[in-house]
């Protein structure tokens, strides 16, 4: 199968692009930014937006048989929520359209869990249908929800381009960059006097496995996708060999609302996942495709520190790499 | 006098019953449950509430022999303003039942919110009272503990003591829905910890909390006027209720299921309160408080 890879430049593309093609498939990559990874041998379009024109091109050129949906953009910093929203949620919305054009076989959409938001009702596990609460407290969320949404509409509209929407929780290891894993590794971590709340975490390599499998799985849905099991954040902390910084609410709160204002520090919307548990459920994953994590949740978080020599290289030498920004 | 000073060092379970504990409760690789049980913070916690269970409330359990090999759903009476029959009855199960078991306390919506405690609780094995909790936890086999008075129970007057509240129904529907026994307790003894003369949900509201209490010495006597009467507590465990039938049956034919169990509850406590003539001769004051 010819997978069209949307934020190629990622890590967690970067290895999921590599176990689809040690399992034979195709792969072309797509990124808003010039980063192709060396050491995957598959053509890389880089595009300046996801924009209908734009992304056109690409689909006339290779012609791909399925398409995986890795280039949604993380954060919540106020001052990024345009650029954000036009990312991801107008971009998904031409890459969704264009495989219903081309009669794509599987579109997966890699969303996040931060859209059931951290509320003090939540139960423990979240099912696929629960209420996505994140908007209600943090307004800065509203493009991953609209996004979540806009997946979630379409899933029903094409039931001939079969869709999966997965929601995984926090990803850690490695490679990956993201905020929870540079948090983990930085020397200081934040948490919140009094509170201590059950996190999940799942490792990186998790995390592709459950998506190269769906791409071999017909039905379409929305799966949540978590680790083995929860930890306390605390436990967390310690585990991946960071240390606790203790702050209290009345002065997280703010203090973090003015470091988000500079870009300086996290999204304030974190600090309610450092408060409040949320905590899902993945029995639909592991009931329909058998999936199971197979790393455990001490040694996914112990793994974060060993940085391999391969992350980070990023020597430009790529096959077929020439931007197409228009 | 001061044995108890002794006791807080000593183990409080065995090897072999932290084991059986960590099995039944399914915790992961890290030694947590999802809802946040930890066996050695809880462990931790039970040496400082052990002193309070024998020597402070000198907690007596009547036929706890009657707890079945099953899951179950505890239900029993609240009273006292603070959960303290709560700690005692989950202590109960810990302490003096062979095997130890652990019984899931539901817990109110509000308390998530509260630094602390909302970590002690869940570490404790407690988790916050959602029908989607209750049920994803008989459906792993844990046993729970409810409270169907809820805060109309434990926010009581001293002078309705030992006067059951009105039962929320949704304990019989989920024992129905998941086919699980129900055990009746009857907690005498924890009404008179904290004597509420009077209390105001208008002040409760201001502090978060569904009530705040009045008593002769709180909050007249500031921290002090805290320290809980040390009135001792019993335990009376009845016969284990199975409940056949349909999970989606009326209103009207769930409410005669309730009504059976709060008797069957109520009937515990009047029993308890016969063998406690001490606490009896303070009915006198109390009917006439009512009046």
């Amino acid at each position: 199968m010819k997978v069209l890879l949307t934020g190629a430049s990622g890590q967690l593309a970067r290895l999921a692009a590599i176990q689809l093609l040690a399992e034979g498939h195709d792969v072309v990559g797509m990124d808003v930014r010039r980063r192709p990874h060396p050491d995957v041998q598959a053509p890389f379009e880089y595009v300046k937006r996801y924009d209908h024109r734009t992304v056109a091109e690409v689909f006339r050129e290779h012609r791909p048989d399925a398409m995986i949906h890795l280039g949604v953009r993380a954060g919540g910093f106020q001052a990024e929520a345009k650029s954000r929203y036009t990312q991801n949620v107008l971009g998904t919305r031409h890459l969704l359209e264009l495989s219903v054009k081309h009669r794509l076989r599987r579109v997966i959409v890699l969303g996040t869990f931060h859209v059931y938001g951290a509320h003090p009702h939540n139960p423990t596990f979240l099912a696929e249908d629960a209420p996505l609460r994140a908007v209600q407290t943090f307004p800065e969320l509203q493009d991953v929800v609209e996004l979540d949404h806009t997946v979630t509409s379409f899933l029903w509209r094409h039931r001939d381009v079969p869709t999966v929407l997965l929601r995984p929780a926090n990803m850690v290891g490695p490679h990956l960059r993201n905020q929870v894993s540079v948090l983990l590794r930085g020397p200081y971590c934040p948490r919140l006097i009094g509170f201590n709340p059950m996190m999940q975490f799942i490792h990186e390599s998790d995390v592709v496995d459950a998506v190269v499998r769906m791409l071999d799985h017909d039905g379409c849905g929305i799966y949540n996708i978590a680790g083995e099991g929860a930890v306390p954040w605390s436990r967390a902390i310690a585990t991946s060999g960071a240390r606790p910084l203790p702050l209290p609410t009345w002065l997280a709160y703010p203090g973090v609302r003015v470091l988000a204002k500079l870009q300086t520090a996290f999204p304030a919307h974190l600090m309610d996942f450092f408060r409040y548990p949320v905590i899902v459920s993945d029995q639909a994953i592991r009931r329909e495709l058998g999936w199971a994590p197979r790393v455990n949740v001490v040694d996914t978080l112990r793994s974060i520190d060993d940085i391999p020599a391969d992350a980070g290289s990023r020597a430009a030498a790529f096959e077929g790499s020439r931007p197409l920004g228009l | 006098m001061f044995d108890w000073m002794d006791r807080i060092g000593e183990d409080v379970l065995t090897e072999d019953q932290r084991e059986v504990l960590r099995d039944s409760v399914g915790v992961n690789s890290a030694g947590y449950d999802p809802w946040g049980f930890n066996l050695e913070t809880a462990e931790r916690t039970l040496r400082i509430v052990r002193p309070l269970y024998r020597d402070y409330f000198r907690v007596q359990v009547h036929d706890i022999d009657r707890v079945p090999d099953r899951r179950i759903i505890v239900v029993a009476n609240h009273g006292g303003q603070i959960p303290i029959d709560g700690m005692l009855l989950a202590t109960a199960f810990m302490l003096d039942l062979d095997p130890p078991r652990l019984v899931r306390g539901m817990v109110e919506r509000w308390v998530p919110g509260l630094p602390w405690f909302s970590t002690l609780f869940t570490r404790c094995g407690q988790v916050v009272g959602d029908p989607a909790n209750a049920e994803e936890l008989l459906r792993r086999d844990q046993s729970l503990m409810v409270f169907p008075e809820g805060v109309k129970g434990i926010s009581k007057s001293w002078f309705k003591r030992y006067q059951l509240q009105s039962f929320g129904t949704g304990f019989v529907r989920l024992a129905l829905e998941t086919k699980t026994t129900i055990l009746p307790v009857g907690i005498v003894g924890s009404d008179d910890i904290y004597p509420a003369v009077a209390s105001s949900r208008r002040l409760g509201r201001l502090i978060g909390a569904p009530a705040f209490p009045i008593t002769p010495t709180w909050p007249w006597f500031g921290a002090l006027g805290m320290v809980p009467l040390p009135v001792p507590v019993s335990l009376h465990f009845g016969e284990p209720i199975d409940f056949q039938g349909d999970p989606d049956e009326s209103e009207k034919t769930t409410r005669e299921r309730v009504n059976h169990v709060r008797d069957v509850v109520q009937g515990l406590v009047n029993g308890g309160l016969k063998a406690r003539p001490e606490l009896r001769q303070l009915d006198e004051l109390a009917r006439w408080g009512r009046r």
